[in-house]
């Protein structure tokens, strides 16, 4: 729901339902990295009711395209992140693996002194 | 019309990882990026825990309700969770919400009969879906027995009995904290810590183990080659500010200078064993993305049409 005025497209109030700080401090963020924003906040009216008003002013542009793009950023954020976190896992488990190899291959050699390793 | 983009790139890298804890570092996000992640985790991520419960005979010291209440404490399997469906969601069921797309099946029949007494535990909840059973939170080396029986329900004497039917379904920690699959999930700033040498040169052994002794928590030793202080631990640091106390009483203040990088976080996070650590992160991030795919499309003043029909114009000022 935006209120807003329609001779100026520049500044707006986003009140969004069933939404809390946990989006709403992101896209404030996010919005704040945008140089085209001269003002951006949130705030909750009442905490027993699920809804958030977020105030976007900006240079020129309409505040609805503006807050788009920053949805648009912080998917994209999300986004890498997922990437870069499934990659560490599967670089921790690599490494994981490639100790106990040489772990292995140590106590196979103080075991076993003549054979090479994986040979048993 | 998409201008520049004004995202960040984070980075990621893992210290610890177990089926239940997860320790990482997340560098070069904000703050309150970190933090809704950590909300998601405790409250939004979606999993399976019993909501209904059919007592046919229950002649145990608890009450119905007691025995209900504990049954949905009890943490289940959910790697099914982010497929399925929320029962009032549901269109495939009669309404009830108790069709096998939308829920669980689950049945438990104990009845003592011997002088011992019988405990009643998750162990003795019969899935109808092999999927999702009673998370399993004995330990791997079962050295003993009795350490595999699972978390105790109800404890029956001689010719009590207990006979119930219960339906599972998928919730959200917001609704219920039975539906948190996060233990404790807990984030820090990452701490830099800068010994100012000079006025460390100037400290006796004794001073210096008086200072490093001040501090709650071991950050700081002595190093028994150099004598110096090196800083052993900087993250055992809980950002108390008892050694820069101690150091201004001592008369030496600016001894050490502590920061916390405002950028780079350490997370800790356990899991109840519903869903694994490292899946609990991926979810996490999955949700948080479809709840700004939500925003994003009623941004769309079509979408708001749908939502609001002529009240959706009337607000837009038309």
């Amino acid at each position: 729901m935006e209120h807003g005025s329609l001779k100026d497209q520049r500044a707006s109030t986003f009140s969004l339902t069933d939404e809390d700080h946990t989006l709403a401090n992101s896209v404030r963020f996010t919005l704040n990295q945008d140089p085209r924003v001269t003002f951006c906040g949130y705030s909750i009216p009442h905490p027993s009711d699920a809804r958030v008003n977020i105030r976007v002013q900006t240079t020129g542009d309409p505040a609805s395209e503006v807050l788009k793009d920053s949805l648009q950023d912080l998917m994209g954020m999300c986004q890498h992140v997922r990437s870069i976190f499934d990659k560490a896992v599967i670089e921790f488990r690599m490494s994981r693996l490639a100790l106990l190899a040489v772990v292995g291959s140590y106590v196979q050699q103080s075991v076993y002194p003549e054979t090479g390793p994986l040979e048993n | 019309m998409e201008g520049v983009s004004y995202e960040r790139f984070p980075k990621v890298k893992i210290r610890e990882m177990k089926d239940d804890y997860l320790k990482f570092e997340l560098r070069e996000t904000d703050a309150s990026m970190a933090n809704a992640l950590r909300r998601v985790m405790l409250a939004e991520v979606p999993t399976i825990a019993i909501d209904l419960v059919e007592i046919e005979v229950n002649s145990s010291v608890l009450n119905d309700e007691f025995i209900a209440h504990r049954l949905g404490l009890i943490p289940l399997t959910s790697d099914r969770a982010m497929a399925m469906r929320f029962s009032r969601d549901c269109d495939a069921c009669d309404g009830d919400g108790q069709c096998e797309y939308c829920s669980v099946e689950f049945h438990l029949r104990a009845r003592c009969v011997t002088d011992q007494t019988l405990d009643v535990t998750s162990k003795d909840l019969i899935s109808s879906d092999p999927s999702v059973v009673p998370v399993d939170l004995s330990d791997s080396s079962g050295y003993d027995a009795s350490e595999q029986r699972g978390i105790i329900i109800v404890k029956l004497r001689r010719g009590q009995e207990l006979r119930l039917r219960a339906i599972a379904r998928k919730g959200i920690g917001k609704d219920h904290a039975k539906w948190s699959p996060a233990a404790t999930v807990t984030f820090m700033y990452e701490p830099d810590i800068l010994i100012n040498e000079d006025l460390m040169e100037a400290l006796t052994l004794e001073e210096k183990k008086n200072w490093i002794e001040s501090s709650p928590t071991k950050v700081f030793d002595i190093d028994p080659n150099t004598q110096q202080v090196v800083v052993v631990d900087p993250e055992a640091y809980t950002y108390d500010d008892e050694v820069i106390k101690k150091a201004e009483a001592m008369g030496k203040p600016g001894l050490v200078d502590i920061y916390a990088k405002e950028d780079s976080f350490i997370f800790t996070i356990e899991s109840t064993g519903a869903i694994k650590a490292s899946q609990l992160v991926i979810n996490a991030i999955e949700v948080l993305k479809q709840k700004l795919d939500a925003v994003h499309l009623s941004e769309d003043t079509l979408e708001a049409d749908d939502q609001f029909g002529d009240l959706g114009g009337h607000l837009r000022g038309g």
